[in-house]
């Protein structure tokens, strides 16, 4: 029914400012217009977690966005100061729990700026194996909650199904399926087991198969997916930098912002991927965005497994770990953009401050910006568009 | 005995009783319609949907129907009862009221009206005053965003709904559905899905939004107003408010079959089985309703800008050059 021609003229549409559609205060005064004040969540589906939003309405139409945190807030931060070095990895594991690989990772790279210790090369090699796995396992279903979102609830099951796969060779790993306490510092855990290669590199083919008919050619042809994610959450480049967002949130504004090539850590300077940016900047953007990151990560896992040299997986840290005084900083490309650990050290056993610069938290303040003048169902899409994780804002 | 069937021949018992086996029909229709829907869900999800009360999961819906009438009945504290109890009635009986005119076989109709369309036209208008009460019932943002949505959707695809039952009339000049039913014949190539094609596909679409399914569920919308005028209600008024929703939907596909698709009309004349033609008023209404399932698990939800949109830039255009166009083919021929 909506043919080429009826897009271009939904286009027309929209490509005027959703504020537009704001009234301004005066004429609402004058006519003595009022507005809705509703509280969306904590308790709410399409929340993604515990996040409440104040919105005031005027109609469908959201006048104002106001984005209220701390409904998951555990105080990781103050707890880690409390604990030995080593004891505060599973403390990260519960930040971000869509990306517990990346936020162990990047606790152990700022330990280990402190410490000056060698890591063998398989084991920075299984950590890169293991962060695109969960970036896998935390794109796809990212994928499948935008959709969940719009209303359709068929590409979550299949989202979940890819992300169970994932978890199992998790589990083969690591012992679990989602807290692993797998990257220490110094390396990694364990070995993989010896069957476990042939098994990712199984996985990952079939993934390969039917990636393109599931997630793909499921989703991004639907019109009713193109007319509600098309130039909504819109927003330019200025804006996106200026509010401090990374990931895949900023790539869509066309701005090749990746830490894995523009602070190179690990072995990923020996790997070959691209940045994927998109120009358009909207929640249909960023999905395409998210697609083909996760080409780009079944790619590097496939080098990873071709390259693997054997070997220790365990640095030399010695029995305890005290560092010097001084300050370590560790930065890793999560899946919902920079993830950052500062720690600092007196030269005791404990760190004196652990800080984590968290993407969800970064990213959330896009919200408040281009919320407003959405209706309030574009909403949904937004969050889909910045897709923050309650552990990750609230830590 | 005689004098007993002979008491069922009189009009008002006839009527009442005949209208009671619909009902009853009705309410079993709805709760085997939530136990397709789960299932037709959980085959397209590749998933094997409820499958532990009873052999294949078969007595899934009566677990669930004891499970609501058990639940306590929740209103809110500054809900206004009356309306927010009401609200699931006046949901209910224009969703059953309709049954009274389908009709299932040749001489199996409750109550052959002469007015028949008109009837049903009337009735399913009535369905947005239910969403309207129960949204201004329950005092609450989201219910009352819910049933806005719902009244200005329900009233705004009346319009295309209505348009495009026009060509059936013009082309069987009667108001009444055993007429129109008769009208098509027993052949598929004389049924009025093909000459009024354009009506057929705007009186499916039409339906879907008069019955609010995916595409087209905004009132609802769970995932932004998490089920919108329903979401204060629990236990029976819930469940009646379901029922509802199934029994609409059920008779949308009931009429769109009526109207579109032959009745009970068998789609060969040698496939004719005389008695038990209901048989295939049965086949057709549940590949209509398997239909609406279908789409409902596979699109995301419109906004309600696009919806309207789609309703009065789209619908009513193309229904209102198709009854130009099949005037003027009844001028000619």
């Amino acid at each position: 029914m909506l043919g080429e021609e009826r897009r271009a003229e939904h286009e027309g549409a929209l490509t005027e400012p959703p504020s537009s559609r704001l009234v301004s205060p005066d004429i609402r005064d004058e006519f003595g217009l009022e507005t809705i004040d509703m509280s969306m969540g904590p308790q709410h589906p399409a929340m993604h977690g515990l996040l409440r939003l104040i919105l005031e309405l005027d109609g469908e139409t959201v006048v104002r966005c106001d984005p209220v945190m701390g409904y998951l807030h555990r105080c990781q931060e103050k707890i880690a100061e409390n604990r030995m070095y080593p004891a505060v990895i599973p403390l990260t594991d519960r930040l971000d729990y869509f990306a517990n690989m990346h936020n162990e990772h990047g606790y152990c790279l700022a330990v280990e700026d402190l410490l000056d210790v060698e890591i063998p090369p398989r084991a920075e090699y299984i950590r890169v194996l293991m962060c695109e796995l969960m970036r896998l396992a935390s794109h796809i279903p990212s994928i499948g909650f935008l959709m969940l979102e719009l209303g359709a609830f068929t590409p979550i099951l299949y989202a979940f199904r890819e992300r169970e796969r994932i978890q199992s060779i998790f589990e083969a790993v690591t012992g679990a399926r989602m807290m692993f306490h797998y990257i220490r510092i110094g390396g990694v855990k364990a070995d993989l087991p010896p069957d476990i290669p042939q098994k990712i590199w199984d996985y990952i083919e079939s993934l390969e198969a039917h990636f393109q008919r599931d997630f793909v050619d499921l989703i991004q042809g639907n019109e009713i997916f193109i007319s509600r994610t098309r130039n909504v959450g819109k927003m330019t480049q200025e804006q996106a930098v200026e509010m401090g967002v990374t990931g895949p949130a900023l790539r869509c504004t066309g701005v090749d912002f990746d830490i894995r090539l523009d602070y190179p850590y690990s072995v990923y300077p020996e790997l070959q991927f691209e940045v994927i940016t998109d120009t358009a900047g909207d929640v249909e953007a960023s999905y395409r965005v998210r697609i083909a990151e996760c080409l780009q990560s079944i790619s590097i896992i496939k080098q990873c497994l071709e390259q693997m040299p054997e070997g220790e997986v365990m640095g030399d840290t010695g029995r305890r770990i005290r560092p010097d005084e001084g300050e370590g900083f560790g930065r890793v490309e999560s899946p919902r953009g920079e993830y950052a650990v500062h720690v600092v050290s007196d030269g005791s056993d404990t760190p004196y401050r652990v800080h984590y610069r968290d993407p969800s938290f970064c990213n959330m303040q896009l919200l408040q910006e281009i919320v407003p003048g959405h209706y309030l169902p574009d909403i949904m899409p937004i969050m889909g568009l910045v897709d923050p994780v309650s552990g990750g804002w609230d830590k | 005995m005689q004098t007993f069937l002979n008491l069922l021949e009189v009009e008002p018992i006839r009527l009442l009783i005949s209208f009671g086996a619909v009902l009853f029909l009705v309410l079993n229709l709805a709760a085997v319609l939530t136990m397709a829907e789960r299932k037709v869900s959980g085959y397209i999800h590749l998933r094997y949907g409820p499958n532990r009360v009873g052999p294949r999961g078969l007595l899934q819906p009566a677990a669930d129907v004891f499970k609501l009438f058990t639940k306590e009945n929740v209103s809110p504290g500054r809900s206004d009862l009356w309306v927010f109890l009401g609200a699931p009635i006046a949901m209910f009986i224009p969703a059953a009221l309709v049954w009274l005119v389908v009709p299932f076989a040749p001489d199996a109709v409750v109550a052959d009206l002469n007015v028949a369309i008109l009837f049903f036209v009337a009735i399913t208008s009535i369905g947005a005053l239910g969403v309207v009460m129960a949204g201004y019932g329950s005092r609450s943002a989201f219910s009352l965003l819910g049933a806005l949505r719902g009244a200005a959707q329900m009233i705004s695809y009346e319009v295309p709904l209505i348009l495009s039952l026009l060509g059936v009339v013009m082309l069987t000049g009667s108001l009444s559905l055993v007429d129109v039913v008769q009208a098509q014949g027993d052949t598929i190539w004389t049924w009025y899905f093909l000459p009024q094609l354009p009506m057929f596909i705007t009186f499916y679409i039409a339906g879907l939004a008069e019955v609010k399914r995916v595409p087209f569920d905004l009132p609802e919308g769970e995932s932004e107003i998490v089920g919108g005028f329903m979401v204060e209600y629990s236990g029976m008024t819930w469940a009646l408010i379901q029922a509802a929703e199934f029994a609409s939907m059920a008779v949308i596909s009931a009429v769109t079959v009526t109207l579109f698709v032959g009745g009970w009309q068998p789609p060969l004349p040698f496939l004719d089985l005389g008695p038990f033609n209901w048989v295939w008023f049965g086949i057709k209404t549940a590949l209509i309703m398997f239909t609406f399932q279908w789409i409902r698990w596979s699109v995301p939800r419109l906004r309600m800008d696009q919806l309207m949109d789609l309703g009065w830039k789209v619908l009513v255009p193309v229904t209102l050059i198709w009854l130009f166009v099949t005037a003027g083919a009844m001028l000619v021929f």
